[in-house]
């Protein structure tokens, strides 16, 4: 009956329109993803093809120095992700591979960036090693001037290359260690394993890593405000032809020139890597993987792990001890004046009005994620595949893109006028002080939008793992579907909804890029507030910020793990069987 | 067909919902005017002092945005169809000026704007000024010993090759701070071609011609290859040289004495230029279609009393108040202790924009040796 179904999606169709909640649920989506995903992309590529907008793409891309800005920002990205991936495989392979202490300590330290807020490392690092860092001015007498690439290398790298070692880890967990027993009975050794077995199996891990890290850099706009120097990319310009001259053809032009490389690199990542996938991902491994015994290169490896953890450790520790000095580094007396300024002074409203939109942002998300995971793997309609893209959307765009389309559809009433009923407003002015929520809709919108792909894929991943007649069983025993979702399906995918919401909220908390331009006067973001700091140099309330924001987000984690942690009797039943 | 079955069963869905949403959450706040949102250019710790203070005094609850003036204007013009601001409070008056030459402007009289210096008194009672202050360079003692120079004491100074990578402004689309810098710059360059040659520095109006305005912009292509950044707010780069990270900023005077008072004391000095600084008179203005322009115009009335000018000192703003009345701290640059240039704030003003962008698009974005 499956099979049937398989081949005739229009019968699909049919069968969800029978079912009021799930054709309303899928209804929802597709208003959700054309109003919050689509629209402002197709308006901000609208507005960068106005003649103006074509002049501005003649004058940019035949210009010298234009060209250098471009070519400055991929050259950025190719470095963050080569040195990310890089790292991001190391550290993966030496949780995986090789039997050391500390293991899950180190662990631990490779997870915080996630948590992290933008700036934090930024500024620890020009704290330590800048022009008058405590590292390098203190202790090396060196004036290093981290300014530009080199600065923005280690800071991007450093902030987003646990993507790529939780993704690398995940892989190398999954490998069957089989093909490890079978080549070293062919006489292979460890290095010939590693070279002709591991890698080759998680090339497309690797190559998948390299292109999210590539992405997430080269739209990364927080760390080249703080740390560019006169190293220009394509974010930062965007983000002075919005906030200093509000011309937004050039700010469009500019974000349809930095959307070309990020969804050529999504629909790669998306359509090659995912096809040459290898990776047999059984769910559970037939062994434990073998470990590298050798003694130095196991130290080696050890001693490489080790020190991405102290430095880690360093940067966190300098961030801790700068939002309980007055000054650090130039007047080192302890003081709470930092975390008073943030709890009790004009910066509590921020901290309360983020964590507020986060927390309303991050159940929207999360179940999103997965209705949509579950239409997706579950049913068979038209649009399918088109539905997982357009969500996808949401990240594979830069978070200026977003941004500076919802300005361009948001910020007046979208209104529609109908014959007899007049002018209906469909959707009321989200964007600015005056809107609705003093602005705070078009910003919940954006936490959604950009934390949704990542429970949408957790989501896909483990809906593809249970056998659907689990759910079949459901319905012939008599259950709705909308019953089975939330009796059966829901608590099958748990871990999976769970991870998805954890990270919708870090997400929420952290994200910088697209909230940038819809912050008002009415709804203040952590993030923005933070840059503020960071970029009049009150680095002290900056890091109490930041030690809050991390903060926040482990006690949502306790929360979330507490609430969605109760196990189910269908769970149970599960467990039972297994 | 099924497709656009499901689009039109969006629509409609959405028609559905959407007049519910607009219903109840706007509330007619502008009805009682017992809220005020002050759009505030000055440092942050100053727009709270300010906001409290007014709060204090009149129970209006008002709330604040703090954005650098070319931001500010940015924004404003943005907004114009349905302003969220209703008062706008401090920066360079030429941003009042390019405001109110764009239409962004509600003129407004107050009662005490005849104790103001007629400099401080906008076109049309269009602008007030709320306070003044001269630019200067702020420089790190021990960045300059290193580097075996010393203070800048003139615009050419900062030019020097000692200097590369050292200096930071701000970015004049950005930041009033910055653009007041090059307006000071385009004034010394019509002053120097004046003096060459009558008629080639400033037309018959007395505004700078275009060849002092190419001349600024030629030394600020110099200059660039000693910035190490713009930063968007003005007084961002004293903060740069005050934990070393640069050796001079051009900010304003008042900024570089706030960080010496504030725990910088000996290791920033301020300098001026002698051939000429610039100055400012931060404005304050109504904007046009204000929602609470009751509690705006209470916030300009209230702004050049004594009380409200007397808060700059508690938070160590230490420009100098306008209204004479006020008591004036002594750690405040005297403007008559400084060489100032003939700054044409109204010039300075109708340029604003296009200077700003010609900035971003021929300056900013070059890459440097």
């Amino acid at each position: 009956m499956n099979n049937l179904i398989r081949g005739r999606p229009i019968a699909e169709f049919r069968r969800i329109i029978q079912d009021p909640v799930l054709f309303i649920g899928l209804i929802l989506v597709v208003v959700f993803i054309i109003v919050a995903i689509l629209s402002p992309i197709y308006m901000m590529v609208e507005e960068s093809l106005t003649e103006k907008g074509q002049e501005l793409f003649d004058r940019y891309l035949n210009s010298p120095v234009y060209r250098t800005i471009i070519r400055n920002t991929l050259e950025m990205g190719l470095i963050v992700a080569a040195l990310g991936t890089t790292l991001g495989f190391l550290l993966a392979y030496i949780q995986v591979k090789v039997d050391v202490p500390f293991k899950r300590l180190m662990h631990i330290t490779y997870l915080v960036p996630i948590i992290s807020p933008p700036f934090a490392v930024a500024t620890a690092v020009l704290l330590l090693f800048g022009r008058n860092g405590m590292i390098s001015r203190g202790w090396f007498g060196i004036r290093y001037d981290i300014y530009g690439l080199d600065g923005l290398s280690l800071v991007l790298t450093l902030s987003y290359f646990t993507v790529a070692y939780m993704n690398l880890k995940g892989m190398m967990q999954a490998l069957d260690p089989a093909l490890d027993e079978a080549a070293t009975n062919l006489g292979a050794n460890k290095f010939r394993i590693f070279r002709t077995v591991t890698v080759p199996m998680l090339i497309p891990g690797i190559a998948g890593s390299f292109l999210l890290l590539f992405v997430e850099a080269i739209a990364d706009l927080g760390n080249p405000l703080v740390m560019g120097g006169n190293y220009e990319v394509l974010s930062t310009r965007i983000y002075v032809s919005i906030v200093g001259l509000y011309n937004t053809t050039a700010a469009a032009v500019l974000s349809v020139i930095l959307l070309v490389p990020s969804l050529l690199v999504f629909m790669v990542q998306r359509y090659w890597i995912s096809r040459t996938s290898v990776v047999s991902v059984t769910g559970k491994p037939t062994g434990t993987p073998q470990q590298i015994t050798h003694p130095l290169v196991r130290w080696l490896l050890f001693g490489a792990g080790l020190f991405v953890s102290l430095f880690i450790l360093l940067i966190y520790g300098t961030i801790f001890a700068g939002a309980f000095t007055k000054i650090l580094n130039i007047n080192n007396d302890l003081t709470l004046d930092h975390f008073d300024f943030v709890i009790n002074g004009y910066g509590s409203e921020a901290m309360k009005d983020t964590t507020k939109l986060a927390a309303i942002a991050t159940p929207v998300a999360g179940l999103l994620g997965m209705v949509i995971a579950f239409l997706v793997v579950r049913k068979r309609f038209m649009g399918r595949a088109a539905l997982d893209f357009a969500t996808m959307l949401g990240i594979a765009v830069p978070g200026t893109i977003i941004g500076i389309g919802y300005l361009l559809v948001f910020n007046r009433p979208n209104e529609i006028t109908l014959p007899l009923l007049g002018t209906i407003t469909l959707i009321p002015k989200l964007t600015g002080g005056r809107a609705i929520f003093g602005g705070a809709g078009a910003i919940v919108l954006v936490f959604i939008v950009r934390s949704v792909p990542a429970a949408l894929r957790s989501g896909v991943a483990a809906l593809s793992q249970i056998d659907p007649s689990i759910e079949e069983a459901s319905i012939s025993l008599g259950a709705d579907n909308i019953g089975t979702f939330r009796r059966i399906t829901l608590p099958l995918i748990r871990p999976a909804f769970f991870s998805g919401l954890v990270y919708a909220f870090a997400r929420s908390m952290t994200t910088i890029s697209a909230i940038i331009f819809l912050t008002t006067s009415r709804t203040k973001i952590m993030t923005h507030q933070i840059l503020n700091e960071v970029e009049n140099g009150r680095y002290g309330n900056a890091f109490a910020y930041c030690v809050i924001l991390i903060g926040i987000v482990l006690v949502a984690i306790v929360i979330l793990s507490v609430a969605v942690g109760t196990t189910t009797g269908a769970e149970k039943t599960m467990e039972g069987g297994a | 067909m099924k497709k656009l079955s499901v689009i039109t069963l969006c629509l409609l869905l959405a028609a559905a919902v959407a007049p519910v949403m607009v219903a109840s959450p706007v509330a007619p706040v502008e009805a009682q005017e017992d809220t005020l949102t002050v759009l505030c250019t000055p440092q942050e710790d100053w727009c709270v002092a300010m906001t409290q203070a007014f709060e204090e005094e009149t129970g209006i609850e008002t709330s604040y945005v703090r954005m650098s003036s070319g931001e500010s204007l940015a924004r404003i013009r943005a907004t114009q169809d349905d302003p969220e601001f209703s008062v706008w409070w401090g920066g360079p008056a030429d941003a009042f000026i390019a405001a109110y030459e764009e239409g962004l402007i509600e003129p407004y009289e107050p009662e005490l704007a005849s104790v103001l210096a007629p400099n401080a008194v906008g076109v049309d009672h269009s602008w007030h000024g709320v306070y003044v202050g001269a630019l200067g360079f702020c420089s790190n003692v021990e960045f300059l010993e290193e580097l075996g120079i010393e203070a800048p004491t003139s615009w050419e100074d900062l030019l020097a090759p000692e200097l590369k990578s050292n200096v930071a402004v701000a970015h004049p689309a950005t930041s009033g701070t910055a653009f007041t810098a090059f307006w000071t710059i385009v004034t010394l360059k019509a002053d120097e071609l004046e003096a060459a040659e009558a008629g080639t520095g400033y037309d018959e109006d007395g505004m700078p011609t275009q060849a002092a305005i190419d001349n600024a912009f030629e030394y600020f292509s110099k200059l660039h290859q000693n910035i190490l950044q713009y930063t968007r707010s003005g007084a961002a780069p004293g903060q740069m040289a005050a934990n070393g990270e640069i050796a001079v900023a051009i900010i304003f005077s008042h900024d570089c004495v706030k960080l010496q008072v504030e725990g910088f004391e000996g290791i920033v000095v301020n300098t001026f230029p002698e051939e000429g600084t610039g100055y400012e008179i931060g404005g304050m203005g109504l904007i046009k279609g204000a929602p609470e322009p009751e509690a705006a115009k209470m916030w300009i009335e209230w702004a050049l009393s004594v009380d409200a000018q007397s808060v700059a000192g508690t938070v160590n703003s230490l420009q100098l108040p306008t209204n004479p009345d006020t008591p004036v701290s002594d750690l405040s640059v005297k403007l008559n202790e400084v060489n100032l240039v003939e700054y044409n704030f109204i010039a300075a003003g109708m340029n604003r924009t296009a200077i700003a962008e010609r900035f971003d698009a021929e300056i900013a974005p070059q890459p440097t040796e």
